[in-house]
């Protein structure tokens, strides 16, 4: 077993864990945190999406391990029921999801394109949401709600 | 978990701590880049490792420039590859690879840490690195407890997920050499979003008027090829059975044939050849075209 060392969501939590132990199942096993989904473990579909370090990855893909003494943030930390981040309010008011199985990993992707880009062209919109799997909404719901958490964002910044 | 032993995990600090974690390893041992694909692999039980070497703490990041070359730390992710692609002639090495990052099948979510020395160490066929580097004329830079020995692209990719590295060794850097090509096309052949590619071309417009072609995903291993400029344009039945010819014949020198998977029979692959190579062309000509009107 090796301990590790994680900064979840602003806390210091630190695990012991088998080297081939998977981030995704650290995150929610050790640490207690199951917004994180495990769907495919093969690193296609994305559901399991969280920011290391502020940049996305599939955390089926990552060792525990290999994280070790990095920042992480999760599903958990983006909003609250009563102040919900711009992106998770125009998911829901767009209808962007239907069985909400991919959305914690669709909405931290979307999360790091308006931090990385706040105003991205639709390449880039389709581009970002290319590594999450949606087997309900076709996407179009999807593109419409990125569209209008730009134009929320947009607006949010304007003096 | 499987149950085997626990493997042993290290995350050298850098090269020297790797090549010395190295020293003496067997089969078993697995080096972990990026994780995109040795991970997965890990879970499903398609690999088993007996020790765990994480370069993920080694450096071997970064792009620098070496006598007529770009040297590329095997540990750069596609993302900063991406982002190295700001003013750079069309025919730069890096565009290619530029070119191939943008259209990474799995999202930023890989770009963010897939690797090019992990794509190529990987060695599998149907990803986009190891048809670039044999159309790069890229050199393998590994390194091991008994030295540093280069390896050409062409030599490296022994077959689908076999390549010249030994054991102890490690990808440590890429060399792309300035070549003469004058811009570069690529075309990635797939059926949907999320699949692996039928068939991968890099196409490259050289200064003596040629052309330098590379195939993926067609076979075990990535092939290159010399082909005749299409004086009468790419959609010329001619020319299209001059590069079906040499495709042909660039994969039965490498001892490679026309794979069949359950995207596509050997048949299919060996139609679509011309085809997708045509649309790597074109978009090379349209590269150079540009450039050669940017310089009038």
């Amino acid at each position: 077993m090796n301990r590790i060392r994680l900064n979840v969501n602003g806390e210091d939590r630190e695990v012991e864990v088998d080297p081939r132990r998977l981030l995704v199942h650290a995150v929610r096993e050790e640490v207690g945190l199951t917004g994180t989904h495990v769907g495919c473990l093969t690193g296609d579909c994305g559901a399991c999406t969280v920011l290391v370090d502020d940049r996305s990855v599939k955390s089926c893909s990552v060792l525990a391990v290999s994280a070790d003494g990095a920042r992480l943030r999760t599903i958990e930390d983006l909003g609250t029921e009563d102040d919900l981040d711009p992106v998770q309010r125009a998911f829901l008011e767009e209808f962007a999801f239907q069985c909400g199985y991919c959305l914690p990993g669709m909405l931290l992707t979307v999360r790091e394109l308006l931090d990385r880009d706040p105003d991205p062209g639709e390449e880039d919109i389709v581009q970002a949401v290319s590594g999450n799997l949606c087997r309900c909404t076709g996407y179009g719901p999807i593109l419409r709600a990125v569209r209008s958490a730009v134009r929320a964002t947009r607006e949010a910044d304007r003096p | 978990m499987t149950g085997e032993d626990t493997p042993r995990y290290t995350a050298p600090a850098d090269l020297d701590g790797v090549v010395a974690a190295l020293e003496g390893a067997d089969e078993g041992t697995v080096l972990v880049g990026g994780g995109t694909m040795v991970v997965p692999a890990m879970t499903h039980g398609h690999v088993v490792p007996s020790a765990l070497v994480d370069l993920g703490r080694a450096g071997l990041t970064g792009i620098r420039e070496e006598d007529g070359a770009t040297v590329v730390g095997a540990m750069t992710d596609y993302a900063s590859l991406l982002a190295a692609d700001t003013d750079r002639g069309p025919g730069h090495p890096l565009r290619l690879l530029a070119r191939a990052a943008a259209g990474i099948t799995g999202g930023p979510q890989i770009r963010n840490r897939g690797t090019l020395g992990g794509s190529a160490s990987y060695a599998n066929p149907a990803s986009d690195v190891p048809g670039c580097l044999v159309a790069l004329g890229a050199r393998l830079r590994l390194a091991s407890a008994r030295g540093v020995r280069e390896v050409p692209a062409q030599e490296f990719f022994l077959g689908a997920f076999r390549t010249a590295r030994r054991p102890d060794e490690v990808l440590a850097e890429l060399v792309l050499p300035h070549g003469d090509a004058l811009a570069w096309g690529y075309v990635k052949f797939k059926l949907a979003e999320s699949s692996w590619p039928v068939v991968t071309s890099a196409a490259a417009v050289l200064a003596g008027g040629g052309l330098r072609v590379a195939l993926g995903a067609a076979a075990d291993r990535p092939v290159a090829l010399d082909v005749p400029a299409p004086h009468r344009g790419t959609a010329d039945p001619a020319w299209r059975a001059l590069v079906a010819d040499g495709a042909a014949r660039a994969l039965a020198d490498r001892g490679a044939a026309f794979v069949d998977d359950v995207l596509a029979d050997a048949h299919y692959r060996a139609a679509v050849t011309p085809v997708i190579v045509a649309r790597a062309v074109e978009g090379a000509l349209r590269g150079a075209d540009r450039q050669e009107r940017g310089r009038a």
